[in-house]
Parts: C-alpha cells; structure tokens; sequence
C-alpha cells in the first residue's frame, strides 16, 4: 500500500504524445500553475491552500523553550510534515515513506537553512529561553507537486502568524496573553519558494506543477528554491534521467517568474485577511466598551 | 449558543471525508476513511471473518503521543461495534479512519482527552458514511462536566472543563442505545444518572427535560442525532439534484 | 415514483415505499439487508427491510427492485456482471493479475478467458496494459478471489467491448458518475438527457464531423476514450472529452451548464 497504484501504459503513453502536442491534460500551458486558494483559519498562522486538486493545511505555533547549547542566541524553529491515509490512500498511517523524507529536505533546505525565519529574533534571554516555532504541514489530498504547495502554505502561515509577546522582567520570562498584548508578527528575512519542474522525451518538455499523473509519467525533476530578489537558494536534481544545462538555465528564470507571481498573490491574500482582522478587532473593541458603559450605567 | 457545522465528501482522494466544527470547545476536526482497502504486512493480525477498523488521530500542532493513542483506542471500539464487517467486500479487509486535529487548542499533557472525544466521533461517524461503509446504526456524542456547584454543563471550553469536578462523555445511538461512556473525576451514581439523562435529551431530543438551558439550534428536533441526518441529507439532495430535478 | 426519501443506516425501509408488484420476488439492491424481528403479539414473522448505509431510496417497479443510491465518490466494490476497466498487474501461469481498484487485492482474469482464445491464440498482455472485463464472480465468504470475464459466459463472445483496450486514454471518475453513464448508455430512451446528463450526446453531436470517438466506462470510476479516428486532433479531442467529463462530474454540473461547459472547453482545445 505504501506505494501509488502505478500508470497504466495507456496514460503514460498518452501523457508524454499529448505533451508533443504542447496538451497538458487539464488544458494548462507548461509553465502555468493549476489555481490557487488560500484561506485562513480562525487562529494565527493557520493556512488553507488548495492547488488544483492538492489541498493542504499548514498551522503555525509558538511555545517558549530552552535554546540548543551550541546556539545560545538562536530561537528554534520546525517543519513537521507527516503523510497521513488522508492525503492519499497509499500513504500508511505512523509509517514515513519516501515522498515525506524527500519533500521535508527540500523544505527544510529552501525555508529553513535559506534563514527566512530569522530565529536568533526568536531569542529571549541568551542561553536559557527562546521561542521555538512550529510548521505542521497536514495534507489532505494529494494530487502531485507536495513540494511546491508546501513550501507556499509554509511561507503564507510564517507571515499571516502572530506569536504572543513576551518580555523579560527581574529575570524571569513574562508571555502576555493574546488579549493583554497585541501578539508580534515574526522577522522574515525573505521569501523564497519552491518550484518543481518535471522532464518528459529526453528533457524536450519541462512543465511546472505537475498532477501526480504526470509525476508518474516523467522522467525526472528539477527543484529551484529562489526569492523574489532572484536569489537561488536551493537547487536538486537528485534522480532521473539528465537534464541538459541549457534547460536549469532557462528554467531558472522561469522559476524567478513564478516565485515573484506567487509572492505577489501571498502579499494580496494576506493583507485581506489581515484587514479584515483588524476591522472584527476594532468592532469587538467598540463593543466592549459599550458593554463597559452599559455596566457603569 | 451556536450549534455545530459539518460538511461531507469534501476531500478527492479519500473515498469517504468529513468535517466537524464544534464552536463551544472550538476544535475542528478533519475525518477521511479509505475502506475496504488491504492492510499491508499485518495479514496474520487481521479476522479472517470480517473488517479491521484502525484509527488514526492527527493533533494539530504537535506530534501524536499517548493522548492519541488512548482516544483512538475508544473511537476503534465505538465505530468497530457500528460498522457491519461482515457485508459483501470487507471481510479481510481495513477500515482506515484518518482523524487530523485542524482547528482548536492543542491538548496538553496530562490534561484530559474527553473534551474532544464527542467531535472526534462525530467526525469519524460522517466520514464512515461518507465512504459507504456499512453501519448497523449511527450515533450522536456529546460532551458534559459537572461544575463545583453541581450544574451540569454542555460542551463546555477547554477552561471549564479543567475546572469541572467531573466530565463524561456519553455516545447514544439513532435508537437510543448507550453505545458509549466515559467518565473523568468524581462523582457519584445519581450525578452520573443525571448526565445520562441530560445526554439523553441532547442527543435524542426527548423532550421530557425541564432544563431550560438546553436551547438548541441543530436538528429539526434540535437533537444531535437530527442534526447529523440532516447533514447527512443535505449532502444525498446536491449528490443527486440531477435525480430529484427529474421527478 | 413517490417523494424522494433518504435513509440513514437502520433506518427502516417504509412499507409504502416498496414496489407494489407481488408476483415477482423483491430483489434488494446495495445498501440495504433484510432483519426478520421477533414479534411477540403475532405469530407471524416480522421482517423488516433497513439500510445499512447512507442513501437515496430508489425503486424499480418494472424489475420490483429496491436499492439506495449512496455517497458517488464511494470506492468501487466488484459485484457479478459489472463492467470494470482493469490493469494488468502481472502474469502467471493460468491468469493475469488485474487491479480493478488501487489498494485492493488483485482480480483474476482467466488467460483463456477472451474471445476466440486457446493456449495458442490468447493475448499476451503485459504490465500496465488495461482491459474491459465483466466480473464473473466476487465467491463466497472471507478471502474469496474477485474473478473477472473478457467473454460473455453465455455466448463465448466478447460482447460489449470486452478485450483489451489499445491506446486512447483512461480517465478517473467517481464511481457514482460511472454509474449514472452506464444507466444512461442502456437507457432506451430517445431523449438526449438520460440520468440529468447531456455532455456526452453534446460532444457526440459537436464532434461527429471530425472522427467521433470511442468510450468504455467501467463501474471501477474509469472511463476509457479513444480518439484515434480524429487524425490530427486525436489528442485534444481526447482531452476535450476527459475534461468535460471530470468537471460535469466533480461540480455536479446541472445539464444546461454541460452544454455551456462542452462549447468552452472545445474552443479552448481548438476544436469548434
């Protein structure tokens, strides 16, 4: 079971003739991305993201903890990915498989050691307390490009999530809650994405967000992780067939492009939601003193 | 108070899913079953004469520890008692229910599981259907503390329910079985009796209670039951609005 | 047919809901079973019709059937004389190995059970190749193998299209979607919406002119289709007709939007 049901030879076959033809067969052009939802939960940091027919949820939090001896002044931050039979009846419950140890390295590489989660911010006292942040990735329907959508939801819930203020007084480590203090959004240095391109017929076609037919159906991949200034920061081309040079030079810029597009879709959804907040937050805040004026009457 | 919200076969791959949100203690649930499927290298663990349920809870925001495998323990025991193993294809065969934590606090350690056992069930009920799993019968669970005063509270937050003197959870079938109980604390049998019957009431929708605080916005009867049917039905109506538009 | 009714498990089936035909013995469709309640006050046997999943009640009085149309997107659970698209897994000595249904056992599918096949003539179907077999037996009791037919057991002909299925393409829908273009393929009727579905007769008519096409439904959620007729736009055609096909199916697509959703996609692939 811990295995997809493999393509027929019908569906491989007509997958790599249609790509000849330039036919993807949700009628998508190579590079264009299927389309994109992202929601947000009641809480912070809380992402819904739905690509096509992949679907994801990304929650974000935050607890204080003890800093790794080797690293005093650094906070910690995480990404926990586990598959589960939800996303996929072929992924087995309590068991990892390849695709989850692939697709965390990649993110962990891209979001994580690229630094976009400053985490020496997330200090709190050098050496004896820091934030320790958490990105829990649950995918609930699997459809190919796993990396990608991650690496999106992770990105938009590190942006749309507030962690509680927290100040050091006589020593000791006071954490306000949600409602004394405003909470504090966390220091993002950049944003870099993910972008997984798939080779079919000797690397002629290269396509972006592949269904998981067309994983099945290609020859290999090529994954870009690179921000919106055009910075590359992770590069893998660990299997399949080779790839021409030409092909990671051009696709390069074609991932920039797409890294930017998308950027510019998480700013747009997160300043909605975020406005919206702020209006709920300022009708709560009218209310309750009118409860208050209502009480002192 | 604001009732519960659900919504069924939201998910593609799985072949059964629900959701349930429950306002009152704030968890949301996210319930996927793929069944039958073959369960992969625990052939010798299986019967040979009907369906193995496994559950599988996924908290929201940390990894699964004890807590989770406690409350799947309960959840395989109530759903393994309502799903009819036996019937044609799923002799031999797994019953895999995936249950993710996607909204409300995360439960800590120590602290009790009871409070998220109703949604959990609920979930779980809705997306067995979702899939067509067959099912003797369906059921409605709901969550009750007993407070210092002695009140006896529905659905309380997570704040009162670590304050309650007592909390149990009692799962009540479409026909009025006692399917489920589990208690936490102290109490005694009369308070128990009590909460029963309030459990009774809230899930049938007996009318015989006198308690005006259990005003309620679900069913048609304003019972859980009704108001799993009637998600239930909803659902069934926009699957085949193309048969119902014909007639 | 009398207002639609929808049964939750054990719920039970209203007397008044039942075919009114008596000379011919009920059958029970899925989704129901038949309890026999010990009753106290008669000495009669009470027996009791109830579900056992979630469904619309739904009652043929022509054949004096009754059965309950459950969840669409349900997994494919093989039951005798159902068309299904299998692949083949792997070969041995008296079978192929199929899947008809991603993690579930393997179906058996006979070497010598096509048409006009002896040890000398079967087909040689390698891995991955599919084909269009009824399902012969589903066996009794725990363990029992799913055996599937690529010939009609009355007639030794492969009737309906059975055999293996060269090129084209295969697309998945939802079991519930394969059910309603089976019903609506034998349906006799002469009108174009069978079973509130239109996009079918739609992309016959639209593209008759360039080569038609071929389709296979298997009850398994699979469609097979073929365009190799169409020449130069066989693959657009091909995906025109799957596109159309999983979106009338996954928004549930009321038969006006078919015809509405039929004309975009086709001048989207260029081919009207």
């Amino acid at each position: 079971m811990s295995k997809e049901a493999q393509l027929s030879i019908a569906e491989r076959d007509f997958i790599l003739e249609a790509l000849r033809e330039d036919v993807r067969l949700d009628g998508r052009q190579p590079d264009q991305f299927r389309p994109m939802d992202i929601t947000f939960g009641e809480e912070y940091g809380h992402v819904k993201l739905q690509l096509g027919k992949t679907s994801l949820i990304v929650r974000i939090s935050a607890e204080v903890t003890k800093p790794r001896e080797e690293r005093p002044f650094d906070g910690l931050f995480n990404i926990n990915m586990e598959l589960s039979s939800m996303g996929s009846p072929a992924w087995e419950n309590g068991r990892s498989n390849d695709l989850e140890a692939s697709a965390t390295n990649t993110l962990d590489r891209v979001i994580r050691h690229s630094n976009a989660l400053d985490t020496e911010s997330l200090c709190i006292i050098k050496g004896v307390s820091c934030w320790s942040i958490r990105a829990d990735v649950h995918v609930i329907d699997y459809d190919g490009n796993l990396t990608d959508a991650a690496c999106i939801a992770i990105m938009t819930g590190l942006q749309h999530f507030r962690r509680p203020d927290a100040v050091v007084k006589d020593g000791r480590v006071i954490v306000y809650g949600v409602e004394e203090r405003v909470p504090v959004a966390l220091n993002i240095t950049h944003k870099p994405l993910s972008i997984t391109f798939n080779t079919f017929n000797d690397s002629k076609h290269v396509i972006v967000d592949a269904t998981l037919k067309e994983e099945q159906a290609s020859e290999g991949d090529l994954v870009i992780g690179i921000n919106s200034a055009g910075e590359l920061c992770y590069m893998s081309k660990i299997e399949g067939s080779p790839i021409n040079p030409m092909v990671i030079v051009n696709k390069t810029s074609v991932a920039w492009d797409k890294v930017k597009e998308l950027n510019l879709i998480i700013d747009k959804v997160l300043r909605t939601d975020l406005a919206k907040r702020a209006k709920v937050g300022m009708a709560d805040e009218s209310r309750a003193e009118n409860d208050r004026l209502v009480a002192t009457e | 108070m604001v009732g519960p919200t659900t919504s069924l076969s939201q998910l593609n791959r799985a072949d059964g899913s629900a959701s349930y949100k429950c306002p009152a203690t704030g968890y949301n649930i996210l319930g996927a079953v793929n069944a039958p499927v073959e369960l992969p290298g625990r052939r010798d663990a299986l019967k040979p004469e009907e369906a193995t349920v496994e559950v599988f809870v996924k908290p929201g925001t940390t990894t699964a520890g004890v807590g989770e495998r406690y409350v799947e323990g309960i959840l395989r025991s109530v759903l393994g008692k309502v799903v009819l193993g036996r019937e044609k294809g799923f002799p031999r065969r797994g019953v895999v229910l995936t249950l993710a934590i996607v909204g409300g606090e995360n439960i800590e350690r120590g602290d009790s599981y009871l409070t998220i056992l109703p949604a959990l069930l609920h979930a779980g009920l809705l997306a067995m259907m979702s899939a067509s799993v067959p099912l003797s019968m369906t059921f409605a669970a709901t969550l009750l503390c007993v407070t210092k005063s002695g009140d006896i509270v529905r659905d309380p937050s997570p704040t009162a329910a670590k304050a309650a003197v007592s909390l149990h959870v009692f799962a009540i079938s479409s026909k009025s079985h006692l399917l489920l109980n589990e208690s936490e604390g102290r109490f005694d049998f009369d308070t128990w009796e009590l909460a029963r019957q309030h459990a009774l009431s809230i899930c049938q929708g007996a009318s015989d209670s006198s308690d005006g605080d259990v005003s309620m916005s679900e069913g048609k009867d304003g019972s859980l039951n009704g108001f799993i049917r009637e998600a239930v039905e909803d659902q069934i109506y926009s699957d085949y609005a193309y048969k119902l538009d014909s007639i | 047919m009398s207002t639609p009714l929808v049964l939750l498990p054990s719920d039970e089936v209203p007397r008044d809901h039942l075919p009114a035909n008596n000379s011919n013995p009920l059958r029970l469709g899925p989704g129901l079973r038949i309890l026999s309640q010990p009753s106290s006050k008669s000495a009669d046997s009470k027996h009791v019709l109830t579900a056992t999943q979630a469904g619309l009640l739904t009652t043929d009085a022509k054949k004096n059937t009754v059965s309950l149309l459950s969840f669409p997107n349900r997994r494919y659970i093989p039951t005798v004389n159902d068309f299904v698209i299998a692949q083949i897994h792997h070969s041995s000595a008296d079978f192929f190995h199929c899947m008809v249904t991603p993690h579930t056992a393997h179906a058996l599918l006979g070497q010598l059970s096509f048409e006009g096949a002896s040890k000398k003539t079967r087909p040689m179907l390698k891995q991955g190749e599919l084909v269009y077999a009824r399902v012969l037996s589903v066996g009794v009791g725990a363990g029992a193998e799913v055996e599937l037919t690529c010939v009609s057991p009355s007639t030794g002909k492969a009737e309906g299209g059975m055999g293996p299925l060269a090129g084209g393409m295969v697309f998945d829908i939802s079991t519930g979607m394969a059910g309603r273009l089976i019903r609506a393929n034998s349906s006799s009727a002469e009108t174009d919406e069978i079973e509130g579905l239109v996009v079918l007769s739609e992309l016959g008519k639209k593209l008759e002119s360039s080569g038609g096409f071929e389709l296979a439904v298997g009850r398994n959620g699979k469609v097979w289709v073929n365009c190799s007729d169409s020449e130069e736009n066989a693959i657009r055609a091909t995906v025109a007709i799957g596109r159309c096909l999983q979106e009338t199916d996954q928004k549930n697509l009321h038969p006006h939007d078919q015809k509405k959703l039929v004309t975009k996609i086709l001048r989207e692939m260029k081919l009207a």
